[in-house]
């Protein structure tokens, strides 16, 4: 959408869309520009490089600097490029004696009130000042440096990652305009008028202070070192730079990952990224000092039981020892005896590796990655209706859509750089419908128009949506040319007479959903009338006994509205995970080989049998909750787990551990000792993704590539230790690259025969479908039909969870994620955004704490029908009273052992969002938390003392 | 930790069986829906406890796991 031309160069403003062209003459030059873009641009695109500070082309001219004043012919005075738009036939120059003299004063204005310290200064040698000061030619500063300034303004270091050095800015307002307009917050301002003006976060706050979220938005906007990577003050300015995309949450931005040598200095977001365009969060722009963090795993490591310690090992009889005790236990209990689970973290590469290793060489169906714990709903639900188990658009299409539906989701925490754009287009006028029982933070945007929350209460959500849906259908808001034309009419017959039965209306499920008809109705109007109305939902849809039959219920709602197949409206599953789409993409789950064809489609199967050369079974196999069953009743007995921490993230964790404990062989591959590993027997240091080559599919199924920029520390890129873990179990494998297993999957998966790292390379990503209809990929899906043929209509009968409140367990818990941690923390636990959240803490209305006579920050028990664990209380009016919540970043907090085994009804997905507890206040910790304290104590020393031989050089 | 593998796959054919109840022919519904996404393990251990006397599927879960069962039986 926006069309950026060289993304390693600044065109001062942004591109204008029209397709009136302008012509004009600028030094001569003739140049044709889309009607609408400024002077500066314009010379800009024809290589004529004006002078400037406070623009940049990601942010609206501002006309402050007046560095970029030129001369246009039959005009009187300097007009500045950045604000004068093109006219036909304008003749500029932009050189002369006059317009030198000009600049120099300008520069010499600024350089009086700025410290001459450029040789140490961090910025030195990526100074926009210094190099416009070098530009117009400044030699002297004849006003002298006794004036009054600015220097001895006092350095603000509060925030981890950036200091601000107010003795150095020269009131550009580009930091404050990046946070309005590109991150959307509207943290900083410039307090006072005239020489007294200066940036200040909130109100002449510290940074850590403000409503700054840290999205480094400012930092990059900065032309001097006023905000600065404290990364870079400390090693100085990068040397090199590698494209890579993040390995966060489902956004997958793309960032230039600044190096020296093979030290990595800071994350700028990359503007040719088509995910984010140069935006970034704190996670992804900040948080990767993990990835060198003390605690990473550098040698693989074995023992017997996991009341052993560990001993080290080489890579070969690591290897070797997993090999055989898989093979043993398969021997013992039989070939389906065994499985694995690979991770939404993973590479496409290493997933598919992991699925093909299952199938191929352990021979059996046992494969399932985390998106069972998340969104594979959004799998089932979107393959029923629309056919194929993706979002529609790309995250541009947001900016033209008109009314905005979100569903169980947090953008602004969980997917902020979205979110980002999301509340641009909230500025613009698009209306807003939050459903969810929180209040979260994009219904405060800051300038929006319109917004409405339905504050359902948490396991109504199928109500909800029929209840929209019945609005549409009675009262005539169908589009019935779109259901007409694209969806099979059988099947909207039949929903069309259930969704209109009385019983779905809002005013018969008011007293079921908590919200009224009233603003039901209203919203229902809202989505169905707007020109375009686009649905993003998050995991508050999935995570139900019933999210497979919410997300059928909100494709219902698209094509009954015909909001399908354009930009500016479609169905979004917002991923929690940097790889979640490819994960499933990628045949990780156990009845699907990878592109969703499913193991019991004998074509399908035969080409990968002859591909791989080994007969693969015709039968689903065990998904991660009835692996935890089977192995607690002794049927399954292996399990090789790749980049996830079942112990910490999946629910009901006293089973999970029992059913982690009952395994005899548990190999874990992992950056760090996680959770899941403290029960491990064989523990295979993995790669951090910035050790590897591969590819990550985000939200919008864009293929976006990894790059290798520093070595593995211990070794091997994930890929290889799955290749060598094959070949031991008697199934070679052959690949040197993972451009190799690229072509393989390409071969063999109908919506990827298109892909290449060769395009990638040329393309920069690629959106699959990409084939030979689609050579260049698929932006937007379901354009003209759906891969069923005609969308299917689902019955979406409202079934209440059986997770009930009674007198016992009067309230609801319901579960999320907060901007500064990651899924389970092991990533950003690791860095300083520890400062923002170091505890998970239970979030609870001033009623239901008062009735029980909580204060903030007393310590409370949560209980639940599956366990007990103990949190700080937060008294806070986000949550309807009876609901209370919290986040899973922190192992200790335990909030998995309150959550239950309830599951989605059609793929297990566990029922995160609503669990029954009651709350008391309490004076110490858990009778788990104490467990879990000793056996995190054990396990450490295990490691601890494995590690000491090794690091005082004695000889194993 | 007990756990009863039984009656865990029972309860999760019945909740299989309440969400498709609405549908035509809700038995058929839920027989392929085992059939495409349960593991053989689990279906041979839903088919196996169909003569038990505590075997507390619903109406709809049984058709459907009964009409599986013939299915396998021909299939072999």
């Amino acid at each position: 959408m926006i069309g950026y031309y060289d993304p390693n160069k600044d065109y001062g403003t942004p591109a204008r869309l029209s397709e009136n062209h302008v012509s004009l003459s600028i030094d001569g030059v003739e140049i044709s520009v889309p009607e609408g873009t400024s002077v500066l641009r314009a010379a800009a695109l024809a290589d004529i490089n004006i002078p400037k500070l406070c623009a940049s082309d990601n942010l609206e001219a501002f006309g402050s600097c007046r560095l970029c004043a030129v001369q246009v012919e039959g005009k009187r005075g300097y007009p500045a490029a950045c604000t004068t738009p093109v006219e036909a036939g304008m003749q500029v120059t932009t050189q002369n004696t006059k317009l030198a003299r000009l600049r120099r004063n300008v520069m010499e204005l600024y350089i009086s009130d700025h410290p001459l310290d450029c040789l140490t200064c961090p910025a030195n040698g990526d100074c926009e000042l210094q190099d416009v000061a070098g530009a117009v030619g400044l030699r002297e500063v004849r006003y002298g440096f006794e004036g009054e300034n600015h220097l001895a303004a006092e350095k603000d270091n509060s925030n981890p990652y950036f200091s601000f050095d107010p003795s150095k800015c020269i009131v550009c307002s580009r930091c404050v305009r990046a946070c309005e307009e590109v991150q959307g917050t509207f943290a900083l301002t410039i307090d006072g008028r005239g020489f007294d003006s200066k940036v200040s976060p909130g109100q002449m706050e510290d940074f850590m202070d403000s409503e700054c979220v840290s999205c480094g938005a400012c930092v990059q906007a900065c032309p001097t070192a006023t905000l600065m990577e404290k990364s870079v003050v400390d090693q100085g300015v990068p040397e090199h730079s590698v494209i890579t995309t993040c390995a966060y949450c489902g956004v997958g931005c793309s960032f230039k990952a600044e190096m020296k040598g093979d030290q990595l200095v800071r994350m700028v977001p990359y503007k040719g990224g088509d995910a984010n365009h140069g935006h970034s969060c704190v996670k992804g722009r900040f948080a990767f000092g993990y990835a060198t963090h003390q605690d990473r795993l550098t040698t693989p490591m074995i023992r017997d039981s996991i009341d052993q310690p560990w001993r080290e090992v080489g890579w070969e009889e690591a290897i070797s020892f997993a090999a055989e005790r898989l093979k043993a236990t398969q021997a013992k209990y039989g070939r389906e005896s065994i499985g694995g689970i690979t991770s939404s973290r993973c590479t496409n590469e290493e997933t598919y590796l992991v699925q093909k290793l299952i199938r191929a060489a352990f021979g059996n169906n046992n494969t399932d990655t985390c998106a069972r714990v998340c969104h594979s709903p959004t799998g089932y639900g979107l393959k029923t209706t629309l056919g194929e188990s993706a979002g529609t658009q790309t995250f541009d299409s947001v900016m033209k859509s008109d009314a905005i539906i979100v569903i169980g989701a947090n953008p602004t925490d969980a997917h902020p750089v979205f979110a980002s754009l999301m509340r641009r287009r909230l500025r613009e006028g698009a209306s807003l419908i939050v459903a969810d029982p929180r209040h979260i933070d994009l219904l405060d945007t800051p300038h929006r128009s319109d917004a409405q929350h339905l504050p359902l209460r948490p396991g109504t959500n199928v109500a909800l949506v029929n209840a929209l849906a019945h609005v549409v259908v009675t009262e005539g808001l169908e589009d019935h040319d779109f259901i007409a034309k694209r969806c099979d009419t059988e099947a909207y017959r039949a929903w069309r007479d259930f969704i209109s039965e009385e019983r779905h209306s809002p005013e018969a499920v008011e007293s079921v959903t908590g919200v009224s008809a009233a603003a039901v109705r209203h919203a229902a109007r809202t989505y169905a009338k707007a020109p375009n109305g686009a649905i993003y939902y998050g995991l508050g849809v999935t995570e139900h006994s019933q999210g497979s039959t919410m997300v059928m219920g909100i494709a219902n709602l698209a094509m009954a509205t015909g909001n399908i197949g354009r930009e500016g409206v479609g169905v979004n599953p917002l991923r929690g995970q940097n790889n979640v789409q490819g994960s499933c993409d990628m045949g990780s789950f156990p009845h699907e080989l990878p592109g969703y064809q499913h193991v019991a489609d004998a074509t399908a199967r035969q080409r990968f049998e002859e591909l791989w050369g080994v007969p693969i079974d015709d039968e689903p196999g065990l998904r991660i909750p009835n692996m935890f069953d089977a192995a607690i009743e002794g049927s399954f007995k292996a399990l090789y787990v790749q980049g996830e921490d079942i112990a910490q993230s999946d629910p009901n964790t006293q089973h999970v551990e029992a059913a982690l404990t009952s395994l005899d062989c548990l190999i874990v591959q992992d950056i760090f000792l996680n959770e899941t590993a403290k029960y491990a027997h064989v523990l295979l240091p993995g790669s951090s993704f910035l050790e590897k080559n591969g590819t990550f599919t985000n939200a919008e199924r864009r293929i976006n590539r990894v790059r290798k920029v520093m070595p593995p520390r211990a070794g091997k890129e994930d890929w290889e230790i799955t290749v060598e873990l094959s070949r031991a179990l008697g199934y070679p494998m052959d690949y040197r690259h993972p451009s190799e297993i690229m072509d393989e999957i390409a071969q063999l998966t109908p919506t990827f025969t298109g892909v290449s790292y060769d395009k990638l390379e040329r393309l920069g990503s690629l959106q699959w479908p990409c084939n030979a209809e689609h050579p260049e990929g698929t932006p937007t899906m379901h354009e003209f039909d759906f891969p069923i043929g005609l969308g299917r209509f689902a019955i979406t009968e409202y079934v209440a969870t059986e997770e009930r409140t009674n007198r016992r367990f009067p309230l609801l818990l319901t579960t999320g994620r907060i901007l500064s941690q990651y899924n389970v923390g092991a990533q950003t636990r690791r860095t300083d955004n520890q400062v923002w959240h170091d505890e998970d803490v239970l979030e609870i209305h001033p009623s239901d704490a008062e009735m029980r006579g909580i204060a903030d920050g007393d310590w409370l028990g949560i209980t639940s029908r599956s366990g007990q664990t103990v949190l700080r209380a937060r008294l806070s009016e986000r949550m309807q009273p009876g609901v209370v919540y919290t986040t899973f970043h922190h192992p200790a907090s335990g909030a998995n052992v309150i959550t239950t085994d309830s599951s989605d009804w059609a793929t297990n997905c566990p029922e995160y969002k609503v669990t029954a507890v009651q709350v008391e206040k309490v004076s110490r910790p858990s009778a788990w938390q104490r467990r879990f304290d000793d056996f995190d104590r054990e396990q450490r020393q295990f490691l601890e003392a494995a590690r000491e031989p090794a690091s005082q050089g004695v000889a194993p | 930790m007990q756990h009863d593998q039984r009656a865990t796959l029972i309860h999760m054919a019945n909740q299989i069986a309440a969400n498709l109840q609405s549908s035509d022919d809700a038995a058929a519904g839920v027989r392929t829906h085992l059939e495409k996404f349960w593991a053989r393990s689990m279906k041979e251990r839903l088919i196996g406890c169909l003569d038990d006397a505590d075997c507390d599927l619903s109406p709809i879960a049984r058709q459907a796991v009964e009409q599986m069962a013939e299915q396998r039986r021909q299939a072999s």
